[in-house]
Order: C-alpha cells, then sequence, then structure tokens
C-alpha cells in the first residue's frame, strides 16, 4: 500500500454539535486509495457521527470535508453517492421482493424501461468481481445476512465506489461469513477503493486493517498503521478518558444472604448458559459492548422474554416469571435503557408516570385514584430525588433528561423493589445527574435493596459494581470483584481479547 | 395539560359566540323544545362519540359503530317480526353488541392488528349482516311502549335517550378521568411499551374498550330503532365518520393520549348548535358539513400553530 499525496476523502478539523451537545470536536481523518482503514473507540465515541458525515447525512458544524483533496458539500446520501462514497450497515437495506440484480441496480433506473438482460449480465459481472458465487435471479428476501451485504457492496460498485464505509458488518455473521467478508474489503482495496471498517471486534482489526484511528469522546485520538500498535494500546486508547471524581467507587454493602441466582439462563439464539448469584444490598454491574444481550437477560428477569433453559432462584425459590405484572408482584423492578420508547409516557404529567407501576395503591375500593396519595407521592419523590420542575403535573417529556431518569427511578423506586434492575442508568444524562443518580443507587442498596446495573460506560461499571459480569455476543465471559477489575481488564473481556477466565 | 385547557376554552368561546348568534337570529332557539330537539334528532351519534373518545385516547379507533347500530337495529326488527318478544330481543341486540366489540377486540388486541384494518372488514361484515336479514325491506309496527321510549318525553318533556345520554356521560367522565381503568387508557393511549413494562395488561384493556364501544353501538341501534319506528338495512350508514369527527374537534389526539371526555361534550353541543343555527338561516345541509369540516381542519391545525418549532428541529444551515 502507497500513501498518495490527495486522500480519497478527509475531515479536516470538523466539529459537530447537536444542540448543546458535542458529538465531534475537531476531527481529522484521511482516507487514501486502496488502504483498509479502521475506526475503533467505545460505544458513543463518535463512529456513527463520522459516518453520517462521511456520507452526506449530517453536514458539519464546522470543519471542511475535502473529496480529492478539495473542499466539498455533501447534502445527503444521494450526494455522496454521486462522489462514489458509500455505507453499508450491520443491517443490510434490501427490497426483499425483488431479486439480486433488481436490487442491485436498485438506483440505477435510467430511461423508462430496464433492460433486463443488460442488468442480470452486469449483475453478475459485480458479483464475480467480489469473488461470490450467487445467483442474479434469487429473491433477496431468501438471501442470507452476509449475500444481503454482498448485494450490498456489488450495489456500491454499480456506481463506482471509491470510498466503502462499513460499520460493524461482520456484527451478526458467522465466523466463516465474518472471514469472507473481510475478504471482499481486501479485494476491494487491492482494487483501489478507500475502505473504511468500523468494528469492535479487534482481533479482525488486526487481521484486516492497514491503519486504525482511535477515536474518544468525539474526539481524534490516534491514527496509527497496524504495525507501529498493539491491541493493548488501543484499548487504553479507547478508554483513556479523564476520570472525574464522582467515580469514585463507595464501599460494597453487601449481605451474605443471596437474593436471586441463575443457573445456565438461556434464550434460544439471543444469549446462553447465563449464570450468577447476588447477594442482598449488592451492585452487580455488567459490563459489556452494544450487541453483547446484557438488556434481554434483564428483559428475561423481568417476564418480558421467554427463557428457553436455565432456571432462576429468588428468594430460595424456584422462580418462573411469563409477565411483567408476575416480576413486579415478586418485587424486581427494571428501568429501561430507552426512556422514550419504554420507560416514561412522555405526553403525561410526571405525577401519572410515578405512580404507574404501583397504580393499585393509589385505588379505592370503588377503582377510583385517591389524587391526594398521589400527589404527596409525586411530590415526597420530587423532593427526595431532587427533580427540577416547578410541580409534577406538567408533561415529563418537558423536563431535561437527567430529571426525566430520576423521574423513570421514582416509578420503579416507588414499588420499593428488593431487586432493582437498571438499564444504562446515565446515559445521555450530564455529569451533575449522574452523580446523583450513581448516589441513589448507592443508597437503594445500603437501605437493603439489590441492584443490577447495565452500563456501557466502563467508568460507571468500576463505580457502581461491587462485581462485574462481563458479556459478549450473548455469552457470559467472567465475574470480577471489583478490585480485580480496570477498564483494559473488562473491556479485554468484551471485545474477546482475552477467553473467559 | 395546559394546551389541552386551552383547547377546550376555545371550544367554549366558539360555543358561547354560536349560542349568542343563534339566540339573536332565531327567537325560537332557546326553546326547551327546540334544545331537546337538537339532541334528540342526534342522540345515538353522541352516545357514540362518548364511548369513541375513550377508543381514540387509547391510540386505536373503531370504524365499525355505524355497522353495529345497523346490525343492532336490524335483528331487532328482524327478531321482533319473528315473534320473539321484545324485552328478550333487545337483550339478544345488546349481547350481539358484546360479541361484536369482542371480536374487534380479540383481533386487535391479542393478534396486534391495526384496528383501522380489523374494524373497517368489521364495517362491511356487520352491514352485510344486517342486509342479509333485511334484505330490502323496511321493518317497522314496534310495541307502542318502546317507539314511546323513543319518541315522547319520559320526565316531562325530556326523552329516555337524553337521559341516557346524562348518565352516560357522567359515568363515563368519572371512569376516563377518575378511575384507575382512565388513567390506563391514557398511558396505553400514550406509550403501549411503557404500560406493558409497568405491568399494566394492555391486552385485556384494548378488549374491554373494544367491547364497550360495541355494546354503545348496539344500545344506539336501539334507541334508533325506537326514535324512528323502523328500520332498513342502511340504518346508520357512515355515522362512524361523523362520530370521529366529532371527537376529533373535542381535542382527542387522533394518535392517543390526549383529549377529554369534557372536550367531547363542548365539540357535541358546537356541533349541534352550529348545524340548528345554520339551519334555521335557511342554510343546506351540504354547507353545514362543510363548515364542520372546517372546524375539523381547523381542530388539528390552530393546537399545532401554538406550538413554536423547538430549537433542535430546526435545519441548521449548511457551513
Amino acid at each position: 500500500m502507497t500513501l498518495n499525496p490527495a486522500p480519497t476523502l478527509a475531515l479536516r478539523g470538523v466539529s459537530k454539535n447537536f444542540g448543546m451537545t458535542a458529538a465531534l470536536t475537531d476531527m481529522t481523518l484521511e482516507l487514501f486509495p486502496g488502504e483498509v482503514h479502521a475506526i475503533v473507540g467505545e460505544n458513543g465515541a463518535g463512529k456513527s457521527t463520522v459516518i453520517k458525515i462521511m456520507t452526506g447525512i449530517h453536514q458539519p458544524s464546522s470543519g471542511v470535508l475535502e473529496v480529492d483533496g478539495a473542499p466539498a458539500v455533501l447534502n445527503g446520501s444521494k450526494s455522496a453517492r454521486l462522489r462514489g462514497i458509500a455505507a453499508i450497515y450491520q443491517e443490510p437495506m434490501v427490497f426483499p421482493d425483488l431479486d439480486v440484480s433488481e436490487n442491485i441496480f436498485i438506483s440505477a433506473t435510467s430511461g423508462l424501461f430496464l433492460n433486463r438482460p443488460a442488468m442480470r449480465r452486469a449483475a453478475r459481472e459485480l458479483i464475480a468481481r467480489i469473488g461470490m458465487t450467487l445467483n442474479v435471479d434469487r429473491i433477496a428476501s431468501g438471501l442470507s445476512l452476509a449475500e444481503q451485504q454482498a448485494v450490498e457492496i456489488a450495489r456500491a460498485l454499480s456506481q463506482d465506489v471509491r470510498v466503502l464505509i462499513m460499520d460493524e458488518p461482520t456484527a451478526s455473521l458467522s465466523a466463516h461469513e465474518a472471514s469472507e467478508l473481510r475478504r471482499i474489503a481486501r479485494a476491494l482495496a487491492d482494487d483501489g477503493v478507500s475502505v473504511v471498517y468500523i468494528s469492535h471486534r479487534l482481533e479482525e482489526v488486526f487481521q484486516l486493517a492497514d491503519r486504525v484511528s482511535v477515536i474518544r469522546d468525539g474526539k481524534h485520538i490516534s491514527t496509527k498503521l497496524i504495525a507501529d500498535t498493539d491491541p493493548q494500546t488501543l484499548i487504553a486508547e479507547m478508554v483513556g478518558r479523564e476520570v472525574g471524581n464522582y467515580f469514585t467507587k463507595m464501599p460494597s454493602t453487601a449481605t451474605s444472604e443471596i437474593l436471586l441466582s441463575l443457573q445456565g439462563l438461556s434464550v434460544d439464539g439471543v444469549f446462553e448458559n447465563i449464570s450468577f448469584d447476588i447477594k442482598r444490598g449488592e451492585i452487580l454491574a455488567m459490563a459489556g459492548l452494544i450487541g453483547a444481550r446484557r438488556t434481554d437477560v434483564a428483559l428475561a428477569l423481568f417476564g418480558m422474554l421467554k427463557t428457553s433453559a436455565g432456571t432462576v432462584t429468588y428468594k430460595g425459590h424456584t422462580l418462573k416469571i411469563t409477565s411483567s405484572r408476575q416480576a413486579i408482584d415478586a418485587g424486581i423492578a427494571y428501568v429501561s435503557e430507552d426512556r422514550r420508547k419504554m420507560g416514561l409516557a412522555m405526553a403525561l404529567p410526571i405525577r401519572w408516570n410515578i405512580s404507574l407501576a404501583t397504580l393499585q395503591k393509589y385505588l379505592t375500593p370503588m377503582g377510583l385514584i385517591n389524587t391526594r396519595a398521589e400527589i404527596a407521592t409525586a411530590w415526597e419523590y420530587k423532593q427526595k430525588l431532587n427533580i427540577r420542575t416547578p410541580n409534577t403535573d406538567i408533561a415529563v417529556g418537558n423536563l431535561s433528561g437527567g430529571n426525566q431518569q430520576k423521574v423513570m427511578l421514582a416509578k420503579w423506586l416507588n414499588m420499593h423493589p428488593d431487586l432493582l434492575i437498571v438499564d444504562e442508568p446515565t446515559r445521555g444524562i450530564d455529569v451533575g445527574a449522574k452523580a446523583e443518580v450513581h448516589a441513589l443507587i448507592r443508597a437503594f442498596t445500603a437501605a437493603g435493596g439489590t441492584a443490577l446495573v447495565i452500563s456501557s460506560d466502563l467508568p460507571e461499571v468500576l463505580a457502581l459494581g461491587d462485581r462485574i459480569l462481563v458479556m459478549r455476543e450473548g455469552r457470559q465471559m467472567a465475574i470480577i470483584n471489583h478490585a480485580d477489575a480496570s477498564q483494559e481488564s473488562i473491556m479485554a473481556l468484551a471485545t474477546g481479547q482475552k477467553d473467559a477466565a | 395539560m395546559s394546551r389541552l385547557f386551552s383547547w377546550e376554552g376555545f371550544l367554549f368561546s366558539c360555543l358561547v359566540v354560536i349560542f349568542t348568534f343563534n339566540a339573536i337570529a332565531a327567537p325560537d332557539f332557546l326553546g326547551i323544545s327546540n334544545q331537546i330537539n337538537l339532541f334528540q334528532l342526534s342522540i345515538e351519534k353522541i352516545i357514540l362519540a362518548l364511548v369513541m373518545t375513550f377508543v381514540i385516547i387509547n391510540a386505536e379507533i373503531d370504524l365499525s359503530v355505524g355497522s353495529m347500530m345497523g346490525l343492532s337495529g336490524c335483528t331487532f326488527g328482524y327478531l321482533y317480526q319473528m315473534g320473539v318478544p321484545a324485552p328478550l330481543v333487545i337483550v339478544i341486540c345488546l349481547i350481539i353488541g358484546i360479541a361484536g366489540g369482542l371480536f374487534n377486540g380479540w383481533f386487535v388486541a391479542r393478534l396486534g392488528l391495526p384496528s383501522l384494518v380489523v374494524t373497517l372488514a368489521t364495517l362491511i361484515g356487520f352491514r352485510g349482516l344486517a342486509r342479509v336479514m333485511l334484505e330490502d325491506r323496511g321493518i317497522g309496527s314496534f310495541p307502542d311502549w318502546f317507539a314511546a321510549l323513543g319518541q315522547r318525553g319520559l320526565i316531562g318533556p325530556v326523552p329516555f335517550a337524553l337521559i341516557a345520554f346524562i348518565l352516560l356521560f357522567l359515568l363515563l367522565y368519572v371512569l376516563l378521568e377518575r378511575s384507575g381503568f382512565g388513567r390506563k387508557t391514557y398511558v396505553i393511549g400514550s406509550n403501549r411499551d411503557v404500560a406493558d413494562f409497568a405491568g399494566i395488561d394492555t391486552a385485556r384493556h384494548k378488549m374491554v374498550i373494544f367491547t364497550m364501544s360495541g355494546l354503545a353501538a348496539a344500545f344506539a341501534g336501539l334507541l334508533y330503532a325506537a326514535r324512528v319506528g323502523a328500520v332498513r338495512g342502511d340504518v346508520a350508514s357512515g355515522f362512524e365518520l361523523d362520530v370521529i369527527t366529532i371527537v376529533l374537534l373535542g381535542g382527542v389526539s387522533i394518535f392517543g393520549g390526549r383529549g377529554t371526555l369534557v372536550g367531547t361534550l363542548l365539540s357535541i353541543l358546537i356541533v349541534l348548535n352550529l348545524r340548528n343555527g345554520m339551519a334555521l338561516l335557511s342554510i343546506t345541509g351540504h354547507i353545514q358539513t362543510g363548515v364542520i369540516g372546517l372546524l375539523l381542519i381547523a381542530s388539528v391545525v390552530i393546537p399545532r400553530i401554538k406550538l413554536p418549532t423547538p430549537r433542535s428541529l430546526k435545519p441548521e444551515a449548511a457551513p
């Protein structure tokens, strides 16, 4: 590989703000023809914003995007495609009712009529060029995920792609399919295409990439030739942010009594063989990357996902939970990671949201709502959790993210659960609110509660978890005591750099 | 909620204007018999609007109410003519309403099909059953007590149907605005997943609401038979659209989770008085319908105008 003087595509000092939030700050990246350029970073580091700027979906707030050394403005993915920049994603976009050749030439229908024989011939050539064997007359709905991705790559090639961005393309593929895809990526680069390869799997980065860039918190950290770095260095660069003092770990309040015990819990095709104990008063943190299936374990415990094997022992008895109602009645609460979709009814008053999971407590024998008691509870939590709002009658959607998070916690704390499952407790909220939420979870366990905290934020995992369970792709990698855990060791397990202990 | 109250305030102001205008333009307007007559002529629709408010706040729709009214009215005529005693027939009709509502609810709540499609199908299906029963015949000459219930005053000049409407309004008002059932109706309509995660049996709740809707429609069909004194296969055809119009005009969001029964009541009063006032001014029915249509569009547009675009949603300038 030789580095030509003019990069095919470059970001120079690009920043991107969404409202008050800076998604990217002064990002500089250069892509040269013929290289596979890996981009790695933690969840939320800004990788997807980089892709969206490269493909014209977002415009930089400041800084310059260069194509072939000249500043360029890309308005939307179509304008990016015209410049030869295309992206394929983990979930390919194919039209299930069309055949392979129609899918490849979906946007190339110039003229009124399709020249089908020519189209099929061209499709066969493109498929052959990426070294696949695939009948171009097959209907797309019958294709495997890997074949669908091949169709997407062929589609990009049909439009003379010069920069192909692959966003976690192998995340849902089998090992064999993944190696086939990497072979295609390498072949394209040898053909002169700049391939951007985004992956959580460090081993494949080292197998495939020529250069690797690390981004963290929206900033460019490093770009190195693959020979000049190693996995340990990359991981350190990915996680090495400054840790504020709100991440100080408080002493464990765990007792000796086991509250919950999972034995080989599995959901077919989702996760398998999860086994752990949680003691009363303990915080068990679940770490892992997106797609590690931690949330699915929580959903299974909460009765929202049907388990296929394994047992749950809770308070000394075997427990079979098949609905959220049963879970709640058993004293299990689940605070969702997705406030908007599953956590809060945003258009409804704060007070209604707080009493929702415990509504029967506020009903008279006639089934009417005791509004006075409901208001009292809402104000109690407004004060206790420091929810910043003039009253509890306004729609919860009007609050800031941090205050919404507190309302969601109030909803579940009000049922006085034995087990509180909190999924991404501080996602998208500011540092001050983070500290408050951490203190709340601590106070809950100090008062005898038990918490299972799912977090993709490593400093948070280390600040909260008395023990840390690391998952990767639906499997339990290890359970580490807090004293033995570090960001690097967790990341190594989560990325598969270190095998299960 | 404040925005909602202001919509109701707006409706109330409209009502005052219309009322004043009517009273000046037509002195007979304020007479008790005119006011009762107003309600009496649309009594079935306004009863359906009360229950439709629950359906739409629950983020569903029931297009089959007009057909269920027809099915209930026609079943009454058909069985009565065959010699089945009228009280028994009334019970049968109400059971048909419950069954039809459960049918809708089962497909929507348990199978997860869109209510727009399911109730469009039953709109056709229920109507078909009614027509199969009566073919092209009209059936009349119901018992005197039944006709009297529909046509004469029960307490003074106030007929049974209007009393039923008032009682139903009070009952449903408490149910929607004060009870746990009503609260769940709002939450499920606002975000069903949130309700599911909070341990609410959302499927059962939706079944109950569709059953209420079917029962109310069957009841309305009987009221129609009593008031008009005869039924045909096309009874109440197209009523569902008038009913939905009233509910939406009352400020109930078609996306669910928003609206009040008071809004629906104000909307009922506006529509009735507006039509009456225009009739008194000899404005034809088609133009009346057009004016109601304009009001409906206004009801969708005006609450939007008052909302400023959030800053983050404004398109960003290119660099």
